[in-house]
């Protein structure tokens, strides 16, 4: 079997992200469900909070890359 | 990169060399397909915007009403509401550039003649972030001087001990890892969406082309993935081009924020 | 995509070089220039041109809203001074209504009053007509009764003693004397209608 033990790697490394950016997604719905008016102001720390999370993930994958 | 010959023999999946393109000479100064993307993006973009703005009306017609709404996505979603109202107007061009460079640029990876998503060299996206870092360090140093900007960083309060701790990992946040991050969040994003697009295109290719019997017909269901991804790559564009901006707004705001 | 595969393999007929096989996440110079480059000309671009016109479009709509809002506020002053002045007219039209109404009153009291006074008048004018009538009806039955007691007087009284009477000068003097003597009697004087306890008044006589 060939492949790239880094991928791996990411492959973990996506593990925490997913899950903190469904946690995110998760709480941005339930908050625009209690309170429809909220929802510009909610979206754009969603989009805050996704972009922080899944930037986690992105290292892995330039990691991944760096050590392939 | 194997050669052509072996591809046709056995699936070599794409990879990081695949975007190493150059066109004319090899080496540090060759120039790439990434860069006449890059270029020619900067153009249609300078001649369309200037061309579009030259008659502006009051009362707006199709064209000028998307590109208005563009502009108000930038300068009130983003620029006015995250800055703040009293200091956002100087920022406006700059945000706008990124917006609408990073959404051609991006865009550019799905549209047909061109498909080639510039981002997904990690020189392009470096330019821009530190663009975006010169901007909010000077913006920052320039409004506090250079002692206060330092000692901005670490927020009052805390016990004395825990002062040179937080400074140093302000310190690196601010100079290291803000650039950084920006930097790969666009590159990533578009390089690996890239991959992905190559892997459902050329994994359905080998298979139509290379399969046995029945295991030609999955090729569609990859060309199939290859349609759905591409529609998904315009949202990742978009989003891509917006939070390049709404960081970059955020990164400037803090300029402005009157506590840490 | 085969496309960009063959030009990938053309591409690297010749040397592959460093470029190739680096990790990608190390910036190519050549790019990073160009990316440079232009983010600074479409920079330039933006804010010398296109920023400032889109802004200019901006304020003058702004502008334009703002003129439209001091026209929409100058007709609603006007309607209000209008409105006001209708108020005022209308204020002063009801004083005006109220004083007429207290006027006219003030005079209908008056001519009430001018009318009870003037009823008044004429009740006490036919109530002392009554009186009068009532005195003189009262003085002729008084008269009439007078000589006709007189008469039955002195008849009877000729007969009870017998004796006649017939002389007409001495009977009258006798009768006179009787009833003097009988308004001696009665209490209070015989000509005053208030009272009406004198015996000679008769009741159904009005």
């Amino acid at each position: 079997m060939e492949g790239n033990l880094a991928i791996i790697g990411y492959g973990l490394s996506a593990i925490g992200p997913g899950v903190g950016i469904g946690l995110i997604f998760a709480a941005y719905v339930a908050g625009v469900a209690r309170q429809p008016e909220t929802r510009g102001v909610l979206q754009t720390i969603a989009i805050l909070g996704f972009v922080l999370c899944e930037q986690l993930a992105i290292f892995g994958i330039a990691l991944a890359f760096v050590f392939s | 990169m194997t050669t052509m010959v072996s591809a046709a023999e056995e699936f070599v999946p794409p990879s990081a060399p695949d975007f190493w393109q150059p066109l004319v000479g090899t080496g540090a100064f060759a120039v790439t397909r990434s860069m006449i993307v890059m270029l020619l993006v900067t153009l249609v973009l300078a001649v369309v915007m200037v061309a579009a703005t030259r008659r502006l009306s009051v009362v707006p017609g199709r064209g000028q009403y998307y590109l208005e709404g563009v502009y108000g996505l930038v300068r009130n979603s983003i620029g006015r509401d995250i800055i703040g109202s009293a200091h956002f107007r100087p920022y406006v061009p700059l945000l706008f550039t990124l917006f609408t460079l990073i959404l051609l640029n991006n865009l550019m990876g799905i549209v047909p003649p061109v498909q080639f998503p510039t981002m997904s060299r990690i020189g392009f996206p470096l330019a821009l972030a530190l663009g975006v870092y010169v901007v909010y360090l000077v913006a920052g140093v320039r409004r506090r001087g250079l002692g206060g900007f330092l000692r901005n960083l670490v927020p009052s309060g805390l016990p004395f001990w825990v002062v040179p701790v937080v400074f140093l990992l302000e310190l690196v946040t601010f100079l290291i890892t803000r650039p950084v991050t920006l930097t790969l969040r666009l590159f990533g994003n578009m390089f690996a969406g890239h991959i992905l697009l190559l892997l459902f295109a050329l994994g359905g290719e080998y298979l139509l082309l290379h399969g046995e019997g029945l295991l030609k017909l999955v090729s569609l269901p990859a060309f199939l993935m290859f349609f759905l991804f591409t529609a998904f790559e315009i949202l990742i564009a978009f989003l891509q081009a917006y939070v390049f901006i709404l960081l970059a707004s955020v990164y400037i705001a803090e300029v402005y924020a009157d506590d840490h | 995509m085969s496309a960009l595969s063959d030009v990938t393999a053309a591409a690297e007929g010749g040397d592959g070089g460093f470029w190739e096989d680096a990790y990608p996440v190390i910036p190519h110079p050549g790019e990073l220039i160009v990316g440079i480059i232009s983010f600074l000309v479409l920079y330039v671009v933006y804010r010398r041109l296109v920023v400032p016109r889109l802004e200019k479009l901006l304020a003058e709509r702004r502008k334009g809203i703002e003129g439209g809002i001091e026209r929409a506020e100058a007709m609603q002053a006007e309607a209000k001074a209008a409105l006001e002045q209708y108020r005022a007219q209308l204020a002063e039209a009801r004083t005006e209504a109220a004083q007429i109404r207290d006027q006219a009153r003030a005079e209908g009291q008056q001519i009430l009053e001018e009318l009870r006074a003037q009823a008044q008048e004429e009740s006490a004018r036919i109530v002392a007509r009554g009186e009068e009538q009532l005195a003189a009806n009262r003085q002729s039955v008084v008269n009439e009764l007078r000589g006709q007691i007189g008469a039955l007087a002195v008849d009877l009284a000729g007969r009870v003693v017998g004796e006649s009477l017939e002389d007409d000068a001495r009977r009258r003097g006798t009768v006179d004397r009787f009833l003097d003597q009988l308004d001696g009697m009665a209490p209070g004087t015989p000509g005053d209608g208030r009272t009406g306890s004198s015996v000679f008044v008769p009741g159904g006589d009005r």
